[in-house]
């Protein structure tokens, strides 16, 4: 337990040591809303300086942290007063397996060319939502089960049209399950493997689970 | 299962949870703590009238804990009703307390959940740091998470007053207590720095209570995902704050069925499994237990 001035700025984003970009890009969003001004998680244990005080160490940190350079520069001071530390990836790294593969949260690696995302990795070992306990019995990933995830990890949908420049007009359409809406099947496949990617889904299995969820609801209304 | 503050959801939260765990197999008795406004008998469809309840136990007139738990209409669910003894009283001595956690930790039962009642008197305090794993229950409102905060504030000071001996190192801890002390003194770093310079030893040991301080969090009538986030933010203002790591365990979304169980008296469980609320109450069933 140390005095803010004292922890280093991983202990400030509260993002592991070997996070990558992404993981210091979400840490440092929620640090931020945490931290805000008009955050209702904090006006009864610190004042309003003091949350300042910690928002400017939180900026600093991302200022550093963000910054491939500066953080390389930042990690190596680390590794001077800290020998055993380990060396932070210079590439992104998928995250850690999980024990949820049966039901389709597998690691993400990005064979399949598309680059990471920001919201691809879970920040937190304490999020409430990496048991897979929202894919349901029958392994179907419809557009409820895919907000319920995203919900639960805090995402907004519009983060994930930020990200994947994915229209919120479609990703409203397949959360909502409304198929007369969504775009011809080649591009709502896509759609969809950059949607589960968001989520730490695994994308074939989300785009082949959907997609046959889909006509089989479609053939039952014809 | 403790929170701070009132209708919160804990009853509620305690009944569905337990019949959950029940229904996977589990022999779970719940122990309704909140002496003077006991009611987790009616979430579970009990009647209480005037049946055998804590007070008997704790006022001599039944000295096996297990025949105080009564059957619910739930197979593997018994009940501890809390309903007040004939001498009205809802404060209990810490000979009690002693008694009752002693005489719990022999219960034929795989799981014991106690409903705590709301604030942060010693009794409640007590069973809370007694609990293998302690819950705090919070809603997103902010009147509800200033209660968690001090239902937390409190659980952590109290488990240092138990574990620091040092007669100085303890009144430093009062004094702490209060907030606006002349000391100065207004987080638990503030606090350790303060017990550093006393005594190496004491210092040590608070850090260990640190370490051992792991609380479950729970987020009730959550409505988007910015509520959802809160559990996040509350996490990290207790690390910040406390030095402590709190385990978001979950949250369970506002749904119009919780009330409407309620009122029918059955768990949302089984009124309503198919409704979002059973569905975000098995998952932290699912969390907690690992099934």
């Amino acid at each position: 337990m140390r005095p803010l001035a004292e922890q280093s700025y991983y202990e400030l984003l509260e993002a592991p040591a070997e996070g990558t970009p992404q993981q210091i890009e979400r840490a440092y969003r929620i640090a931020r809303a945490t931290y805000a001004p008009s955050s209702t998680a904090v006006y009864s244990v610190f004042t309003a300086d003091e949350c300042a005080a910690i928002l400017r160490r939180i900026e600093e940190a991302y200022a550093v942290l963000s910054d491939a350079r500066l953080r390389r520069e930042y990690d190596a001071r680390l590794r001077r007063i800290d020998p055993a530390r380990p060396s932070v990836p210079t590439t992104q790294t998928p995250p850690e397996e999980r024990s949820i593969r049966s039901m389709g949260r597998v690691p993400m690696r990005p064979s399949d060319g598309v680059p990471m995302r920001p919201s691809d990795v879970p920040l937190r070992a304490s999020e409430p939502d990496l048991d897979g306990s929202f894919a349901p019995d029958n392994g179907v990933f419809d557009g409820d089960v895919l907000r319920r995830i995203r919900v639960s990890l805090g995402i907004e949908l519009e983060e994930i049209a930020a990200t994947t420049k994915i229209n919120e007009l479609h990703l409203r359409a397949i959360e909502g399950n409304h198929y007369e809406q969504l775009p011809p099947p080649v591009y709502l496949r896509g759609f969809l493997k950059q949607f589960a990617k968001c989520l730490s889904l695994d994308p074939n299995h989300v785009a082949d689970s959907y997609t046959g969820h889909m006509r089989e609801s479609s053939a039952r209304r014809s | 299962m403790g929170g701070g503050k009132g209708g919160i959801g804990k009853s509620f939260l305690v009944a569905n949870l337990a019949t959950v765990a029940a229904r996977s197999g589990r022999r779970v008795i719940l122990i309704d703590a909140d002496l003077g406004g006991a009611n987790l008998h009616t979430c579970l469809g009990v009647r209480a009238g005037e049946r055998i309840s804590l007070s008997d136990y704790f006022e001599d007139r039944v000295v096996d804990l297990e025949k105080v738990a009564i059957e619910t209409p739930i197979p593997g669910l018994r009940l501890i009703l809390g309903a007040l003894g004939h001498t009205g009283k809802a404060e209990t001595t810490q000979e009690q307390r002693a008694s009752l956690l002693k005489a719990v930790r022999r219960l034929p039962a795989d799981i014991v959940i106690f409903d705590l009642a709301a604030g942060t008197d010693r009794s409640t305090i007590d069973f809370f740091l007694e609990a293998d794993d302690g819950f705090v229950v919070t809603t997103p409102e902010p009147t509800a998470i200033e209660n968690a905060y001090a239902f937390l504030r409190a659980a952590f000071y109290r488990r240092l007053a138990t574990a620091l001996s040092e007669s100085n190192v303890r009144e430093l801890i009062r004094v702490a207590m209060d907030q606006r002390n002349e000391r100065g003194i207004r987080t638990p770093g503030d606090l350790l720095a303060a017990i550093e310079q006393i005594d190496h030893g004491e210092a040590e040991r608070f850090r260990r209570v640190l370490d051992g301080f792991k609380p479950h969090l729970v987020v009730n009538q959550v409505r988007d995902t910015e509520e959802v986030k809160m559990g996040f933010s509350i996490t990290s203002v207790c690390k910040k704050y406390f030095g402590i790591d709190i385990d978001y365990a979950g949250y369970i979304c506002f749904d119009d069925n919780v009330w409407r169980s309620v009122k029918d008296r059955r768990p949302l469980v089984l009124a309503y499994p198919t409704s979002d609320g059973a569905l975000y109450v098995r998952r932290i069933v699912k969390k907690m237990l690992g099934s």
